[in-house]
C-alpha cells in the first residue's frame, strides 16, 4: 500500500516540477541564461489564477445551483487566464531585460534576474496584491474524479494535476517538433547565429520560447496553489533553486531530460522522507542527488556531451 | 567539462544570491497613529533614563517581510492597539507611550542589528520582541548587555530568558506548553500511543522536548517520531508512515501554514488519529486555509477566545474594529506585552531597575488578553493558565483550561 501510494504521490510532485522546470530549460537552451525570475513568474501565475478564480466565481454562482460546479467552472476559466498573463509576463521579461543583457557576461543576466525575482516577490507581498498572508485557492479537484485502487488512491486534485500536465506536455511536444517555430527553436538552441543565417527569426523564436515556458510556470503556480490550497508571495522561494537542480540534473537545455530529472528527484525525495526519516531536510536531498549525479555524469541525465 | 564547472558555480551563486535576496532593509519607524519621529529631546538622555517630558519610547520588532510576515503584522497591529488604548486612557502617569517599530524579516542577524538601533539611535526605555524564537534569541543578549528590559511576547524557546536578568517572557514557556500537551493527550483524550511530528526549528524542538519529558510520566507511548522543515508543503510520505504506525494521537508542532497543510493531507489520506497542535496553529488563517479539515483539531495556546475576562473580550472586539479581521494568539501576546510593560512603568517608573522591580512584584494581573498572570518566577517566566482550544463550527472554542500549578508552573 505504502510504496504504491508514495509512488503515485511522487508522480504528482514530479508533474509540478516538470511544469516549472521546462520553461527554465527552454530559456537556457537558447539564451544560456539562468532565469531565476522564472520562479517569480510562477508565483505571479498563482496570484493571477487566484484573482481570476475569486473574481469569476460569484458570476458563476447564480447560473449554477451547485456551488461545487460554480467553483469548478471558475477554476477552468482562471487557469487559461493565469497561463496567458504569465506567458505575456515572460515575453516582457525577455523584451525588456534579457534582450539587452544577452551576449554579455552571464553574470549580468543572472544578477538582473535575481533582482527581478526579489522585485516580483516584494510587489506580491504588498497589501493591494497578495499581502503577507497565505490565501486559499479552494478549487478542489475542479470536477476530476477520485481514483481508488487496492494499492493506492489518487485524490481529485492529484488527478487534475496529472491531467493538466499531460495535456500541456503534449502541446509543447507538438509545438517543438511539428511546427516551423518549434524547429526554429531547436535550431536556435544549437546555434543561434547559424539559425539566423539560414533564415530563422531568432527574436520571434525567443519571445515565443519565453511565452511558452512562462505559461507552463503560470500553470504550475495555479496547480500548486490549488494542491496546497495556498497562494503566497514567497511561494517561488523553493522552486527558484529547486528548478535549477532539475534543469542541471536533466542535462542543461534538454526537455526530455528535464522530465526524467523531475521524476527522479520527486521519487527520491518522497522515498527519502518516507524511509530515511529525519536524516536531512528534503531540499538538501535535491542537492545531494545533484552532486552525486554530477560527480559521475557531469553532462546530466540526458544532456548533450 | 569546464563549462559545466562554471555552470555549477553559477547555480551555487544563484542559490546564494537568492537565499540572501530580501536584503536586510530596515523599515523606517512605523505609521503608528502616534508621531513616529518625535523631536529629539534637547538633553540627550541615557538609554535607561528618559526625560520626564515627552513621550516614553518603547522598542518593538517583528517580521513585517518574508515568510513569517503575517504573524509579524498581527503582533505589530496588536501592540499599536495596546499603545493607543493606553494613551487614550492617559498614558503612563500622564506621559504618552510611543512605539518604535522595526522589521526583523524573521532573521536572527537582522533582529540583533535592529536591537542595537533601538538602543543606540532611538534610545528606547525598554523593548518588546514580537518575533519568533530564533530572532528573539539573537536580540535578547543585545538588550541584556545594554542593561535594558526586553519582554518576549510569544517566542517560547527556553534559552531566551536564560540570557539574563533583564529578559522576561509573556508567552508560555515551551517546556510548559509541551507538558500541557502531554497532559491533555493522556488525561483528556485518554490516548496511549502517540506519534510526534516536529518542525525543525527552535520552536518545534523545544516544544517536543517538553512534551516528551512529561509523556513518560503520564504513561504515553511514543511510537513514531519525525522532523520536517519550516514551510513544508508535502506531508504525504510522512502521513503514510504514521498511518502504518497507527497511533491514537499525532502531536504535531508547527505554524498554521504547515498545520493547515498537514491536517488537509491527513484527511485526504484517511488518517484517523486525533491531531494535537500548539499555539503556532492559533490563527484564523489556520481555519481559513484548512477549511472543514480543521474541524476537531485541538491545540494548546495562550488565547482563550471564550474567556470571561473583560480585557480578553475588549482586545478581541477592539482588534476586529481596528483592523477588520479576527485577532490571533500572536497578536494577543504582543498586546499583553505592552500592557505588562505599561503596568511596570506606571508602578516602578521608567528606569530598568524600576521596571524589573515592578515586574517581579506583579500579582494576579488581569489587564491582559491572555491572563490572568499570577506572578513571575525567579527565572522571569510567567505563572499563568494555559488554555486548550478545539476547532468547532469554523472557530476556536475552549476545550479545557489548565490551571493546576503542578503542570503550569515553569
Amino acid at each position: 500500500m505504502s510504496i504504491a501510494q508514495n509512488l503515485s504521490n511522487a508522480m504528482v510532485l514530479a508533474s509540478t516540477y516538470i511544469l516549472i522546470a521546462i520553461g527554465l530549460t527552454m530559456v537556457y537552451g537558447v539564451l544560456k541564461v539562468l532565469h531565476v525570475a522564472h520562479a517569480g513568474v510562477y508565483a505571479s501565475g498563482a496570484f493571477v489564477g487566484l484573482g481570476a478564480f475569486n473574481f469569476v466565481r460569484p458570476f458563476c454562482t447564480p447560473t449554477l445551483e451547485d456551488a461545487r460546479l460554480a467553483s469548478n467552472l471558475a477554476f477552468w476559466i482562471s487557469l487559461p487566464i493565469a497561463m496567458i498573463v504569465s506567458g505575456v509576463m515572460g515575453a516582457l521579461i525577455y523584451l525588456l531585460i534579457y534582450r539587452y543583457t544577452w551576449g554579455k557576461s552571464p553574470t549580468i543576466s543572472l544578477v538582473a534576474s535575481v533582482g527581478l525575482f526579489t522585485l516580483i516577490q516584494d510587489l506580491l507581498q504588498k497589501p493591494f496584491l497578495l499581502g503577507p498572508r497565505q490565501q486559499p485557492y479552494p478549487a478542489g479537484g475542479a470536477g476530476m474524479p477520485r481514483i481508488e485502487t487496492p494499492w493506492f488512491m489518487i485524490t481529485p486534485t492529484q488527478v487534475l494535476i496529472l491531467f493538466v500536465t499531460l495535456i500541456l506536455l503534449a502541446i509543447v511536444y507538438v509545438i517543438l517538433n511539428r511546427t516551423r517555430i518549434g524547429l526554429g527553436w531547436q535550431a536556435a538552441s544549437l546555434d543561434p547565429e547559424m539559425a539566423a543565417a539560414v533564415g530563422v527569426n531568432v527574436t520571434h523564436v525567443i519571445v515565443l520560447n519565453f511565452f511558452l515556458g512562462s505559461m507552463l510556470a503560470g500553470a504550475a503556480g495555479v496547480l500548486v496553489g490549488v494542491y496546497d490550497n495556498m497562494v503566497f508571495s514567497t511561494m517561488g522561494d523553493v522552486p527558484s533553486y529547486k528548478a535549477f537542480v532539475v534543469v542541471v540534473l536533466g542535462g542543461l537545455g534538454s526537455v526530455p531530460g528535464t522530465i526524467v530529472a523531475s521524476i527522479v528527484l520527486a521519487v527520491t525525495e518522497t522515498f527519502m522522507v518516507a524511509f530515511a526519516g529525519s536524516l536531512m531536510p528534503r531540499d538538501a536531498i535535491a542537492f545531494l542527488v545533484l552532486i552525486l549525479l554530477l560527480m559521475f555524469r557531469p553532462r546530466g541525465l540526458l544532456g548533450r556531451a | 567539462m569546464k563549462k559545466f564547472a562554471m555552470l555549477a558555480w553559477l547555480v551555487a551563486l544563484a542559490v546564494l544570491v537568492v537565499s540572501c535576496a530580501p536584503a536586510p532593509t530596515p523599515v523606517p519607524p512605523t505609521k503608528a497613529p502616534e508621531p513616529t519621529k518625535a523631536p529629539e529631546p534637547t538633553k540627550a538622555p541615557e538609554a535607561t533614563k528618559p526625560p520626564s517630558a515627552g513621550p516614553i519610547k518603547i522598542g518593538f520588532f517583528s517580521p513585517l517581510t518574508g515568510p513569517t510576515a503575517a504573524d509579524g503584522q498581527s503582533a505589530f497591529n496588536s501592540a499599536k492597539l495596546a499603545v493607543k488604548l493606553i494613551n487614550d486612557a492617559g498614558g503612563i502617569n500622564g506621559a504618552p507611550l510611543q512605539l518604535i517599530n522595526y522589521d526583523d524579516a524573521g532573521k536572527p542577524d537582522q533582529a540583533a542589528s535592529v536591537a542595537r538601533k533601538l538602543i543606540e539611535s532611538d534610545k528606547v526605555v525598554a523593548a518588546i520582541s514580537g518575533a519568533y524564537s530564533g530572532p528573539t534569541r539573537a536580540a535578547a543578549p543585545v538588550f541584556q548587555q545594554a542593561g535594558m528590559v526586553m519582554l518576549s511576547a510569544y517566542a517560547i524557546h527556553p534559552e531566551i530568558t536564560k540570557v539574563g536578568d533583564k529578559i522576561f517572557r509573556i508567552g508560555t514557556l515551551a517546556d510548559v506548553q509541551g507538558k500541557v500537551g502531554a497532559e491533555l493527550v493522556a488525561k483528556n483524550l485518554k490516548a496511549k500511543k502517540v506519534a510526534i511530528l516536529t518542525i525543525d526549528n527552535d520552536y518545534g524542538v523545544s516544544l517536543t522536548a517538553g512534551f516528551k519529558a512529561h509523556a513518560l510520566k503520564v504513561g504515553l507511548e511514543i511510537i513514531f517520531e519525525q522532523k520536517y522543515s519550516f514551510g513544508e508543503k508535502d506531508f504525504r510520505p510522512i502521513i503514510e508512515k504514521i498511518k502504518a504506525a497507527n497511533p491514537d494521537v499525532v502531536y504535531a508542532t508547527g505554524y498554521y501554514a504547515e498545520a493547515s497543510t498537514l491536517v488537509s493531507q491527513a484527511k485526504d489520506a484517511g488518517l484517523k488519529a486525533q491531531i494535537v497542535g500548539q499555539e503556532g496553529y492559533d490563527s484564523p488563517q489556520f481555519i481559513k486555509l484548512a477549511g472543514a479539515n480543521s474541524e476537531g483539531v485541538i491545540i494548546t495556546t495562550d488565547l482563550n477566545r471564550d474567556s470571561k475576562e473583560a480585557m480578553t473580550q475588549k482586545f478581541l472586539t477592539e482588534y476586529k474594529k481596528a483592523y477588520n479581521e479576527d485577532a490571533d494568539m500572536v497578536g494577543a501576546s504582543a498586546f499583553d506585552a505592552v500592557q505588562v510593560l505599561a503596568y511596570a512603568m506606571k508602578t516602578g517608573g521608567t528606569t530598568t531597575d524600576g521596571i524589573i522591580k515592578a515586574l517581579k512584584g506583579l500579582k494576579d494581573f488581569k489587564d491582559c488578553a491572555t491572563g490572568p498572570f499570577l506572578r513571575y518566577t525567579a527565572d522571569r517566566e510567567l505563572v499563568r493558565p494555559v488554555s486548550s482550544q478545539i476547532v468547532k463550527g469554523g472557530a476556536f472554542h475552549l476545550y479545557q483550561e489548565f490551571t493546576d500549578p503542578a503542570v503550569t508552573t515553569p
